[in-house]
């Protein structure tokens, strides 16, 4: 806790990130998929000459450039502004580990950025074959840049043993091609790209779907028909590449998968299970409702079924992401550091010293045990829960007394290993006075919420 | 392949149906897709007959139903998945239902040759209403046993036969086990030996009159009205629909699954703010304000009186707006769907601000 914590009431802080990560992610997946689709269809427009492709593709490409300079840029801003306020402890172990890895994906993507605005700006201007060449210089940067973004995000569930071992050496960056290739990176490699070419088929029939049929229609037709078939590898692959990726995934994180199985009882923690549902079945329906709004009568398409395509596909992409970062529990960087910015080396010493007498921001030492309590929620609690709204204290102390309360403290700080939280909860750390404290911090937090139970209605 | 195809063929004359498929179109114009939401009900159905199905493995009604219901939800793998998609579905079928109604009403497809279209329709859409009443109580949980018993105070205010039909429907005077055993039966055996060949009259009727089109397009010329083959042109967008639909459902079962509260306990009191589910919820807001204007007997009887006599104007509404062209009865027509939609909406949202 060495940086300021913000506390951010009913959203709480995960969806500050959430929202910010699962619109850029959506953003980049389009770019990356946009710019190899617009240098293939280019490519096989000139070669097949289908020239009346190639006024559809100018039109087509202004949305990536608007897509990648303005929303892909701000976006990624937004999410280096949120992770740093957020998880500072998690942010600098990546900065630490992976500076040189960044240098070279900003260096991609302002690549990335100068060919989409030369590629679009130079539509029948520049020769033809110079024109391809520029496309298939925004399409490798594009691509670079989630091959090494890959490396990092896949690094953060799954940093594999040697870098694990080198860990608070010190000399962790000396294992930045470890950490980089760790046992994730090819199969969320491969994933990630099968979307990305799903959402630049997707965007295409958005896009392709409000064409004039009296001016572009044969075109138009050949054209969402070619579309459709964008989204067929990603229909093949998928389940496969999935399978390769949760083999690849440690077993205490694919039991995070499991819990909502056989039960959604209260106080269960079954998002990951219902949310990966939705992901499932939106991937595994959107094929067949591409064939039936699009590949089969290209000519029917409407703007309205072209949408409800692009609202599955959003919802596939984000349930999918919302999935992959909740598996990670109760880790920010696995088996390294906890979501709350605890490292699993720190755990004995806090539980030992104290978890605020290293904080620069703990209260004084006049400070109430109120105040010690109110330190303690907003260091270890504060990354993934609320007073009041997303996953609320007061809705879960509602029907706890100060023994109940006191009972959960000393299971999370116990921490055992046949602890039902276990699995997706860090363990509390501090001395006994810190967790007494953050008891009488919760019991104030009941105690504003009264009438504590709201009737059913 | 093809030697299968010809031998069912010629057994059951598949291509005479595919050629009758085929022949029959669909118009195509700016509110088309107001086409889509009687595929979308009928999808929605489907999905509460698997589920339901699904659901009568495990359940088991009377006085273990409550057993039961918490081992679906909290015990069995995906039972609570099941449980939860039969509930979403059954919401959204209630509202393509009533979006599919509205759209027939403003499209004035009740009129001739489509009276009965209309007719089972509207009948489809009460036993809708009565499968959801009647599925409501099933788990017997807190929120379910007193929003029955709330529910049939309602047709117990009605005069002479009121009491006997809510005797008969509860097994007794009170919500108990007894109530849950008729209910089932009820929910899985009568409404559907109802409902089916209703459905079947209703699917009947469209096959034969086809899709009406709305009187803007009915005033164009023959030649400027455009159109699809049924199949296999709309047929594939309406499988497109379903698939649509099925996701919807995916969503809300797995984002908003429905818990169990405790068990009914006839005698503990029933919770604060209790009201039934939204598609009740109008024409509870309306006896309640009702009520507080006329207490009692009188303010209920009055209630039931309103909603009988608005039923009653909806179904005759074929009988009133017959002209083709359009005109001051036509125009009426429209006020007075318009008029319905207001209030329904609006009592709706009463009825949860006064809960």
């Amino acid at each position: 806790m060495n940086y300021p914590v913000w506390e951010v009431p009913g959203i709480g802080l995960p969806w500050v990130i959430g929202i910010i990560a699962i619109f850029h992610v959506m953003i980049s997946h389009f770019a990356v998929g946009g710019g190899i689709y617009l240098a293939v269809a280019e490519a096989k427009a000139i070669r097949e000459n289908r020239r009346d492709w190639l006024p559809i593709l100018e039109r087509h490409s202004k949305f990536f450039l608007v897509l990648t300079g303005v929303f892909g840029a701000v976006s990624g801003v937004g999410i280096w502004f949120a992770i740093g306020l957020i998880q500072p402890e998690a942010t600098s172990t990546l900065i630490h580990n992976f500076v040189f890895g960044w240098a070279i994906e900003w260096v991609f993507f302002i690549v990335e950025l100068s060919a989409a605005a030369v590629y679009y700006y130079t539509w029948r201007r520049i020769p033809d074959k110079l024109h391809m060449k520029v496309g298939n210089l925004y399409a490798v940067a594009s691509v670079c840049t989630l091959v090494i973004i890959n490396g990092i995000l896949t690094f953060m569930l799954t940093p594999g043993t040697t870098w694990l071992k080198a860990a608070g050496t010190g000399h962790e960056s000396a294992y930045f091609w470890n950490a980089f290739f760790n046992p994730t990176y090819w199969p969320s490699l491969i994933l990630r790209t099968l979307v990305c070419l799903s959402l630049a088929g997707v965007w295409a029939l958005v896009s392709f779907s409000r064409l004039d049929d009296d001016t572009f229609g044969k075109a138009k037709v050949s054209m969402i028909r070619w579309s459709a078939g964008w989204l067929l590898p990603a229909f093949v692959l998928m389940p496969f590449m999935l399978g390769w990726y949760l083999y690849m995934v440690p077993r205490e994180n694919q039991h995070l998968l499991e819990l909502g199985m056989t039960t959604i009882g209260s106080g269960a923690f079954t998002q990951i299970t219902r949310i990966a549902l939705i992901s499932v079945i939106s991937t595994a329906t959107i094929v067949g409702i591409v064939y039936f709004f699009a590949y089969k009568f290209p000519k029917d398409l409407t703007y309205g079924h072209a949408l409800s395509v692009l609202f599955i596909a959003l919802a596939a992409t984000g349930s999918t992401e919302y999935a992959r970062e909740a598996v990670r529990k109760p880790y920010v960087i696995g088996s390294h550091m906890y979501s709350n910015g605890v490292r699993i080396s720190e755990v004995d010493t806090f539980n030992r010293d104290g978890y605020l007498t290293k904080s620069m921001w703990s209260p004084g030492k006049d400070a109430s045990q109120v105040e010690v309590g109110k330190a303690m929620f907003r260091g270890q609690c504060l990354s993934c829960h609320t007073a009041g709204g997303y996953r609320s204290m007061r809705a879960f102390l509602a029907d706890r007394d100060a023994k109940a309360i006191g009972n959960i403290l000393k299971v999370l700080h116990d921490h055992k290993l046949d602890s039902p939280y276990r699995y997706y909860m860090p363990p509390l750390v501090g001395t006994q006075q810190e967790i007494e404290a953050l008891q009488s911090y919760l019991l104030t937090l009941k105690d504003a919420a009264a009438p504590t139970k709201v009737a059913r209605k | 392949m093809s030697k299968i195809l010809d031998y069912v063929d010629e057994r059951l004359s598949l291509g005479e149906l595919r050629a009758f498929a085929a022949k029959k179109k669909v118009p195509l114009h700016r509110y088309s897709y107001w086409y889509y939401w009687g595929g979308i009900s009928l999808f929605c159905f489907i999905c509460q007959v698997v589920t339901g199905i699904m659901l009568l493995i495990y359940f088991k009604p009377g006085p273990e139903a409550y057993d039961s219901v918490r081992q679906i939800t909290y015990d069995i793998h995906f039972g609570w998945l099941i449980r939860s998609a039969h509930n979403w579905s059954a919401t959204i079928f209630l509202i393509s239902v009533l979006i599919h109604m509205f759209s027939v009403f403003f499209m004035k497809a009740y009129r001739r040759p489509r009276e009965f279209g209309w007719w089972s329709g509207i009948l489809l859409l009460l036993l809708g209403l009565t499968f959801g009443f009647s599925g409501y109580l099933l788990p017997m949980d807190e929120l379910s046993y007193f929003a029955t018993k709330i529910g049939l105070a309602t047709p117990e205010a009605l005069p002479v036969l009121g009491k006997t039909i809510a005797n008969l429907l509860r097994g007794g005077l009170e919500v108990s086990d007894v109530t849950v055993q008729r209910f089932f039966a009820l929910h899985v055996v009568i409404l559907p030996l109802l409902y089916l060949p209703l459905l079947g009259l209703h699917l009947w009727l469209v096959q034969k009159h086809g899709n009406a089109v709305p009187p803007s397009e009915e005033e164009k010329p023959e030649q400027e009205r455009k159109s699809i083959p049924f199949f296999p042109n709309f047929l594939a967008k309406d499988l497109g629909m379903w698939l649509m639909t099925l996701n919807a459902i995916a969503i809300m079962a797995s984002l908003f699954p429905p818990q169990l509260g405790k068990m009914g306990d006839p005698l503990s009191p029933a919770p604060v703010g209790i009201h039934p589910e939204w598609y009740f919820m109008s024409q509870f807001a309306t006896l309640k304000v009702i009520g507080k204007l006329v207490p009692g007997f009188l303010g209920e009887a009055a209630g039931m009186t309103l909603f009988a006599l608005g039923l009653i104007l909806w179904v005759l509404i074929p009988f009133y707006d017959v002209k083709t062209k359009g005109g001051l009865v036509a125009k009426r027509a429209t006020y007075f769907g318009i008029f319905v939609v207001t209030v329904l909406v609006l009592t709706t949202i009463l009825g949860y601000v006064l809960a």
